[in-house]
């Protein structure tokens, strides 16, 4: 006897990919349609992407929600799925689960001085944040952007940062590890870059998003700053399969049981500080 | 094992071709055993060679071989060499092709030494050489371990392969799968069994049917070191369990002194 | 509710109307003290004295592999449907350990966003409970976890009174089956009977680690750097078993099938252990969890502290499952035991 579960959690919306971009060698650009919608997601949120018959990836959305009527994926080939995806074109089906998680804290931004800290792909979901911000720009002090990457080539969504580069509403700093003889900016990592930016600890939240080694290097140097413990947000990475916190595979060894992908993936470096790794 | 993603494009009914090297061809007959699944598969491929079935053969490239058997002597290796240059896709089939099989144990004597018990006085005349899996001789795209192959995993692999999709052999213990089907565990009934070290994928094939798991589709990548606990609490001898697994895993030392990944 | 009565020569016919109305499962003798529940149509197949079986009763509830959605790329936009097979079903002669741990996963599965296959499943199931008077054997902890009574859980629930079985109705279901089958309600004779089982229990179940359960959650708050686990993991074989019978372990992978059409397929559920190596890896390379000292720790943690903060209960139902089937003789209640010890 077979019943269908009309409200099944499992089921896919479909989304229908209008425009791709193969951005590096490694990461291409996905500008998705649902059929039933807008996403409907929130800045730092993340969907489950379905290849029918492939499987899922959690993805983050690197898209503001500001942008209506499509949302935009940035996708690096890593694994099984996200290689797969990048032989994917305009015109090609996905199936789509979510938005999933806990997203910025963007109202109690409100107000406060922002400094974004990106490293690598972590520009991917605070992209979602920063165009935010650039949105909504008088909501928000002071906004400092400081972006790492490991050379000039590597970087992601380069015409949109020559945007960000002119506007006067915003400071923007870039750094890479390993220089190219095109390259006039700075070199090194991206810890240097946070020294010479000025920050009022009391009404500044600091967003950082990058590899799991970046973030103990970069909370030391915003800690050396005084920011608090509860204005450093971080982005976490983990592999999220449900989506639902059930199927455990993203939790996080914290006294604290935390899910990535209900609790998180942002937190607060309050809330994160004793997990095991971050 | 990871396989890589292949670029090349195949046609719409890609041209699969089956070969034996040194087994006992129990893995082609496993395929011929399929039935209904059998007609499945057939609907997707056209198989242009395979001695078990038919006897024609085919003279252009390949876009999908199948490998059954190891590699034991010139002649072989030479083939080998030749198939692989014709085929877009290889895939390695059965412990023979994967993991060297039963014939690694050829490689725990010298080869002089065996030759002269197998072929007599004049040895020389046969040419023979270590017992070699498919992968140490050219590159593998997909691997199917086991055994016989289990015939659920032969039919996975080969969507993977028809859509270019990498596929990954399943690295945890058979008891993984062995608990899933409820069977007692082979130990509670004082029986030692390669489960706990072997590559899962099969359902626990043997076991589900009575029988030990005797390690054939290969030890797990990174075994426990210590199984001085399961050595004591089942009072087991080291050495037997060693033993046991030489049947199927000879080969394995000559894979970067066993490290391969 | 009410109590009732079946003697123990009505009990086959019980059994066999039952099996009449819907399928049955109860736990059956496998050999070498071995038990697995499994379809049953009469008393006799049935082992009323038994220790945990191999797998619990969550293979009824969340099945090993699981079908969740359906899916069809004939048309170019994909089509999809979740489809649920579902039979109604009882259990019979399930313990207390397992009643606890039917309870625990019906929190996590019921918690928002709700998964309605396990919800529906578990609507379709009749749960029948039986008493344990005395211990399965010495790897149960049930008496630390307090699960050696009845809690709640059940349609209907079996206390062995030597030549008969008093019933405990939990739910109007019961009630309904119980009227059906025209059982006796319960003298007060049987109640003292049913009192004095008790009472015994009390004498035989003891404090398993002689450690104040209360003082578990703070044991666990300090023990994150044990070396307790250090020693686990060196033994550890990873094979998963533990994970496996676990009642209450549900952590699950998830993976598409695509029929040689390559048109249709299935998106489906498998179980998945935090003990194997990939568990908890991501695309990328990294491994949070690459030592077997930390996937250890984990699984005593999603036990003894992680849902105690969630959902106010332990996740161990002291069934003993886990040291029982362990390749490497990690022993539940020694690990506990040491671990107090480093914090006296």
């Amino acid at each position: 006897m077979t019943e269908e579960i009309k409200n099944s959690n499992w089921k896919l919306r479909k989304g229908q990919i209008i425009a791709a971009r193969q951005m590096t060698a490694t990461e291409k650009w996905f500008d998705i349609k649902l059929d039933d919608g807008d996403l409907d997601h929130e800045p730092g949120q993340f969907v489950q992407v379905e290849l029918y018959g492939i499987g899922e990836a959690p993805i983050s959305v690197c898209s503001s929600p500001t942008k209506r009527g499509s949302f935009e994926l940035t996708v690096r080939a890593a694994g099984r799925l996200t290689k797969h995806m990048h032989s994917l074109g305009k015109g090609d089906w996905l199936g789509i689960r979510g938005p999933f998680g806990k997203p910025f804290p963007v109202k109690l931004m409100t107000g406060n001085d922002l400094l974004f800290v990106a490293g690598g792909l972590g520009i991917a979901p605070l992209r979602s944040l920063i165009n935010y911000v650039m949105d909504n720009r008088r909501e928000f002090g002071k906004v400092d952007i400081l972006l790492g990457c490991k050379t000039p080539t590597d970087m992601l969504f380069g015409d949109e940062i020559k945007e960000w580069q002119k506007r006067l509403d915003v400071n923007f700093s870039c750094t890479v590890d390993r220089t190219a003889p095109d390259w006039t900016g700075n070199v090194g990592l991206i810890t240097s870059l946070i020294p010479g930016v000025t920050i009022n600890p009391e009404k500044t939240f600091g967003v950082v998003v990058g590899p799991p080694i970046m973030y103990k290097f970069v909370i030391a140097e915003l800690l050396k700053k005084n920011l608090p413990e509860r204005q450093i947000i971080l982005s976490l990475e983990r592999h999220m399969k449900c989506g639902m916190g059930k199927c455990g595979h993203c939790q996080i060894d914290h006294p604290k049981n935390y899910y990535c992908c209900k609790d998180g993936p942002t937190f607060t470096y309050e809330e994160v500080k004793d997990a095991k790794k971050l | 094992m990871k396989t890589e993603k292949k670029s090349v494009q195949i046609a719409a009914k890609p041209k699969v071709a089956f070969f034996d090297f040194a087994s006992c061809e129990g893995c082609q007959l496993q395929i011929t055993n399929l039935g209904e699944g059998l007609l499945d598969i057939l609907g997707a491929i056209d198989v242009v060679e395979f001695r078990e079935a038919i006897s024609e053969k085919w003279d252009k490239d390949y876009d999908v071989v199948l490998i059954e058997g190891s590699i034991g002597d010139h002649h072989a290796e030479e083939r080998l060499k030749k198939i692989r240059a014709r085929a877009k896709v290889l895939i390695a089939y059965g412990a023979c092709a994967c993991t060297g099989g039963v014939n690694g144990m050829k490689n725990s004597f010298e080869l002089d030494e065996i030759r002269a018990s197998v072929y007599g006085k004049d040895y020389k005349l046969f040419d023979s050489t270590a017992t070699k899996a498919v992968h140490q001789v050219v590159k593998v795209d997909y691997s199917i371990n086991g055994c016989p192959i289990y015939a659920p995993e032969l039919v996975e692999v080969l969507k993977c392969a028809l859509r270019g999709l990498p596929y990954t052999v399943p690295d945890n213990p058979v008891c993984s799968e062995c608990k899933l089907n409820e069977n007692v565990c082979m130990y509670e009934r004082g029986v030692s069994c390669l489960g706990p070290w072997t590559k899962a994928g099969c359902n626990s094939w043997c076991v589900n049917n009575g029988n030990i798991c005797y390690g054939c589709r290969g030890e797990v990548k990174n075994p426990a070191k210590n199984a001085n606990d399961v050595i004591s609490k089942y009072n087991l001898k080291p050495e037997l369990i060693k033993a046991k697994f030489d049947m199927y895993n000879k080969c394995k030392e000559a894979d970067n002194n066993g490290n391969r990944k | 509710m009410n109590y009732h009565i079946i003697m123990k020569d009505e009990f086959d016919g019980f059994i066999k109307k039952l099996a009449k109305k819907m399928k049955v499962c109860a736990p059956v003798a496998k050999g070498h003290n071995n038990f697995a529940f499994e379809e049953v149509t009469s008393a006799g197949e049935i082992a009323l004295s038994y220790i945990p079986t191999i797998l619990p009763p969550k293979k009824y509830f969340m099945p090993q592999r699981e079908k969740m959605l359906d899916f069809d790329l004939t048309e170019g936009k994909p089509k999809d449907a979740a489809n649920l097979e579902a039979p109604e079903m009882a259990i019979f002669g399930v313990h207390t350990c397992d009643l606890a741990g039917i309870q625990c996963l019906n929190m996590v599965f019921s918690e928002k966003p709700r998964d309605y296959n396990y919800i529906l499943r578990k609507e379709k199931i009749f749960i029948i409970g039986l008493e344990c008077n005395g211990y399965c054997d010495g790897h149960a902890s049930c008496a630390l976890v307090g699960s050696h009574y009845p809690n709640g859980g059940y349609d209907l629930f079996f206390t062995d009174l030597g030549d008969k079985f008093i019933l405990h109705v939990g739910t109007q279901k019961g009630e309904e089956l119980v009227e059906k089958m025209g059982l006796a309600k319960a003298s007060p004779a049987d109640m003292s009977a049913l009192d004095r089982v008790r009472e015994g229990k009390k004498h035989a179940f003891q404090n398993e680690i002689g450690v104040d359960p209360k003082k578990l959650p703070e044991i666990f708050a300090k023990g994150m750097d044990s070396k307790v686990w250090k020693d686990l993991g060196e033994r550890c074989v990873s094979c998963g078993n533990c994970t496996n019978v676990c009642p209450t372990c549900y952590c699950f992978d998830m993976a598409d099938t695509i029929n040689l059409d390559m048109k249709t397929g299935s998106r489906n559920r498998a179980w998945d252990s935090c003990q194997f190596e990939t568990f908890a890896s991501v695309a990328g390379g990294e491994n949070f969890r690459h030592e077997r000292a930390e996937r250890q720790r984990h699984r005593f943690y999603r036990k003894f502290k992680y849902p105690l903060d969630k959902f106010y209960r332990s996740f161990c139902t002291g069934c003993g499952r886990c040291t029982r089937t362990c390749m490497a003789k990690i022993n539940l209640k020694d690990t506990l035991k040491a671990l107090a010890a480093e914090h006296k």
